[in-house]
């Protein structure tokens, strides 16, 4: 019955296949999935966040931890790794026994339904949203003897914003009970969200322990993308420094860095005349996999554009000149557009003609157009700069 | 039954112009196939002797072509695109066969073979027995799944997941959500099925709420859970701009780019090639002569001259099955070839304007209200009119002339006006018409006047003065 179902994905009939290659080998080390046993170049936010953590469990008190940084610093790996030590601990009886649970606001499908999920991982009852915060309250606050202490982890914690704050109020009111023993530490992207969106009273509770990620250096990617890889020699020295400072000026993201590595060692192994004998990979390989990641799509769209679709690009520019403006109606341009095509020697172009091609411009966002049930009236953007258009239209 | 192909043919490839892929609408086809079906009863009759009768010939070569052109059949093998298909095939392979999860966005203009590319990497993929066994796919479309909660339904009932009975899935949003990533956590890269989401209208699904959907599907590709890969297909180009920065943080910004660097040599041989009957054709004598039809007819001039300037004004494939397609209808028993002429008019049907065409419908008065409106265009440099204005236009017209013909009351005037509102050849200027009186209504002409030129020329029986009205530079 799909009340008492256990959720699983069917297994497969043939196991899955092992790498054979040294390339083969390197792309599986560098998924960003196969996280290490430990992280490199965050061994201080490791540190401030474990003592944070075991002095709370040690003194059986509670408290909160707001961490921020941009998508792709090691956040929640970093966490991850914290309590898998501190589990590790308790489990020799060093610490006292814990409660591990972990949320996560984009998934759940509405900020209450972390009432829902917290109890569900703690005691493992269903219950609605609003009864489960009734559960929750009765039991952070009354006082149990024996009760173990629980680190709750909260990612994306933006996402649990609603106009009365009350999730967010009662996450960071529970530690602060005398018998709640409950750490809460909380992930999300920007550095002043509690500034930004939480009112006084939330922002007050949620205190000011708070530790930010910085982007990753050149040099820290590079160690992070070596100790992945762990003597699988598949790159060359230099390579990889391109990568990493590549990456490392644009976001500073380890999850880009890796994808382009892993996009590398495939394009190597096209790129060797036989399967067996794949070399290194190299510069060219690396410059190949940056390019396809980091390239904008559009100066190729417009080269492949149909003459026509190209005209009208061109009469827009010319419409722009004259008007002083970066906007002019369909109609105003479509006149530089009849101009263009008897330049051009090309046949006259009608209206719907002219319609259809600035229709599909704005269907792949070359142009940013109004609905087009306003016809010769719509008013026309470009979405590229007037220099990519000239540059793409000029090169051959 | 020939009839009855010709006149709803142009219907449904208009409804896959929008996208929507022939195997989401099974209504659609139904009656297309009863009608092959049909065909290929007649045909397996008379099978035995190498020649057939004309008609049959014919109804064989509307159905192979039609198919081909209507219902976008796939062909052997993908033309121009060898490398992205490579590529996409061995990403798919490896998360089939190693378990090595990927996403992927497959991204290019309307009309150049985005889902034709990935149709037949899938066929090519699932040609393999142990990867067939092992795959699952669900296939989501933006436009049908237009938001989280019908998507996460359609995810569980194609998983067949253990909370749904039948095609019914219980609970609810949240926990089908909660349900189905726990399913996927569960998971691993060796043990567990690897399965295959297609995201088609990627960009639509951008568009949810917090892109719920697009992050745990990310988030699912990029931790150690059971294997996936995301495929999105989108034609905008923009589409990672529309992305949350999380969610394109997870994404692994592969993305596989179609743009039709065609010339206008391939156009032509394409044009060919599609037109053409297939070797295995049961009657040889009469494919050996359509071919040489067809090349005759790709050699001629006007012809050329003609897809020439289809060629310039686009380079989708859909305007040439259109185009084909409408060719291919005046093809008859009488007649079984196909003539330049055909073509030439094919061409003036695709290329004919819509609003022009309109004016040939109106009656004399409308027309003289749209030429008033015109001459209040170059007067006061497109500035919005109203009634009173336009009917203004229209007596200084009249008293010009002795001839009283056209001396019309008010009400009628005003009928005609509010005829061409209807018919959206004027446009009120601000949407809150309810306050202003109908005569004092601001309006804009939604006409160029090349249209109006163009159409004065070829309406029946237009008066001489009227004409000579509409040329006149100053009312």
């Amino acid at each position: 019955t799909p009340r008492h179902a256990t959720p699983s994905i069917p297994s497969r009939t043939l196991a899955a296949r092992q790498p054979t290659n040294v390339l083969e080998e390197a792309r599986t080390r560098l998924h960003v999935s196969s996280v290490p046993e430990s992280l490199p170049c965050r061994e201080q936010e490791f540190q401030d966040i474990y003592s944070f953590v075991e002095s709370k469990i040690i003194d059986g008190t509670g408290g909160c931890m707001y961490i921020s940084g941009v998508p792709g610093t090691g956040k929640t790996a970093t966490v991850h790794e914290v309590m898998r030590c501190l589990q590790h601990v308790a489990d020799v009886d060093e610490i006292p026994p814990f409660n591990f649970v972990e949320i996560n606001g984009m998934k759940m499908t509405d900020p209450h339904q972390a009432y829902v999920q917290i109890l569900q991982k703690l005691t493992g009852q269903k219950a609605t949203a609003d009864h489960a915060a009734v559960l929750l309250e009765k039991r952070f606050s009354s006082p149990a003897p024996r009760q173990e202490t629980t680190v709750l982890l909260v990612d994306e914690l933006d996402l649990l914003w609603t106009r009365k704050q009350n999730v967010m109020y009662n996450l960071f009111d529970w530690p602060t009970r005398r018998h709640a023993r409950l750490v809460v530490l909380t992930i999300a992207n920007t550095m002043d969200l509690p500034e930004r969106i939480m009112i006084n009273r939330v922002a007050s509770r949620l205190g000011l322990t708070r530790m930010s990620f910085q982007p990753y250096g050149f040099k820290q990617l590079q160690q992070i993308i070596t100790s992945r890889l762990n003597k699988v020699k598949a790159f060359e020295e230099d390579a990889l420094q391109l990568v990493s400072r590549k990456v490392a000026a644009l976001s500073g993201d380890a999850r880009r860095c890796l994808d382009i590595c892993r996009r590398a060692t495939e394009i190597c192994e096209h790129s060797a005349p036989d399967p067996s004998a794949t070399g290194l990979v190299g510069m060219s390989h690396v410059m190949e996999a940056l390019d396809e990641m980091f390239s904008s799509p559009y100066i190729t769209a417009i080269k492949c554009a149909s003459v026509q679709e190209q005209l009208f690009l061109r009469a827009v520019i010319a419409e722009f000149r004259r008007l002083g403006l970066e906007e002019a109606t369909f109609q105003q341009v479509f006149v530089q557009h009849q101009a263009l095509c008897r330049v051009e020697g090309l046949g006259p172009v009608g209206v719907s003609e002219g319609r259809a091609a600035c229709q599909r411009l704005g269907a792949c966002r070359l142009l940013l157009l109004e609905p087009s049930r306003l016809g010769l009236l719509q008013r026309v953007r470009l979405n590229v700069s007037q220099d990519d258009v000239l540059y793409a239209l000029k090169a051959d | 039954m020939m009839e009855s192909c010709v006149t709803h043919a142009p219907s449904w490839s208009s409804q896959q112009m929008r996208g929507v892929s022939a195997n989401q609408m099974p209504e659609m086809k139904s009656s297309q196939e009863v009608v092959i079906v049909i065909i290929i009863n007649m045909s397996k009759r008379k099978v035995k002797d190498d020649h057939m009768p004309v008609g049959e010939c014919i109804t064989q070569v509307q159905s192979i072509l039609r198919e081909r052109f209507c219902h976008q059949k796939l062909p052997e093998k993908p033309q121009a695109v060898e490398a992205q298909h490579k590529h996409l095939l061995e990403l798919l392979k490896r998360t089939a066969i190693h378990g090595e999860s990927n996403s992927v966005l497959i991204v290019g203009p309307r009309g150049t073979g985005k889902t034709m590319l990935l149709k037949c990497v899938l066929r090519e993929l699932l040609g393999d027995k142990e990867v067939q066994k092992n795959m699952l796919e669900v296939h989501l479309n933006g436009l049908l799944q237009t938001d989280d909660k019908i998507a996460l339904k359609e995810i569980t009932r194609q998983l067949h997941l253990e909370n749904t009975v039948g095609d019914k899935v219980f609970g609810s949003f949240a926990e089908n959500l909660s349900f189905l990533l726990e399913a996927l956590k569960k998971g691993n890269r060796s043990s567990s099925r690897p399965v295959l989401f297609v995201l088609d209208e990627f960009d639509l699904f951008a568009l949810h709420k917090n892109q719920t959907l697009l992050y745990n599907l990310f988030d699912v590709s990029q931790s150690a859970q059971a294997p996936i890969a995301v495929v999105g297909v989108t034609c905008r180009l923009d589409v990672l701009e529309l992305l949350e920065k999380r969610v394109k943080s997870r994404f692994s910004h592969r993305q596989i780019h179609l743009v039709s660097s065609l010339t206008f040599t391939q156009y032509l041989e394409r044009v060919r090639t599609q037109f053409s009957l297939p070797g295995s054709f049961p009657d040889a004598k009469f494919a050996q002569e359509w071919n040489a039809s067809v090349k005759t007819l790709c050699e001629d001039k006007s012809v050329e001259e003609v897809l020439q300037r289809h060629f310039n004004s686009s380079k989708d494939f859909r305007s040439m099955h259109m185009l084909l397609m409408l060719c291919l209808s005046r093809v008859s028993v009488a007649k079984p070839t196909v003539n330049p002429s055909d073509l030439l008019e094919a061409s003036r049907l695709c290329l004919s304007d819509a609003k022009a065409d309109m004016l040939h419908g109106l009656s004399i008065l409308e027309l003289c209200l749209i030429i008033a409106m015109k001459h209040l265009n170059d007067v006061y440099e497109g500035e919005p009119f109203n009634l009173q204005m336009v009917h203004n236009e229209f007596k200084k017209f009249l008293q010009r002339k002795s001839n009283s013909m056209y001396n019309f009351e008010q009400p009628v005037v005003m009928k005609a006006f509010e005829h061409l509102q209807q018919l959206e050849l004027i446009r009120p200027v601000d949407a809150s018409s309810a306050k202003t009186q109908r005569e004092y209504q601001l309006m804009r002409l939604m006409l160029d006047h090349s249209q109006i030129m163009e159409a004065l020329q070829k309406y029946p029986q237009c008066p001489t003065d009227v004409k000579q009205w509409a040329m006149s530079a100053f009312g």
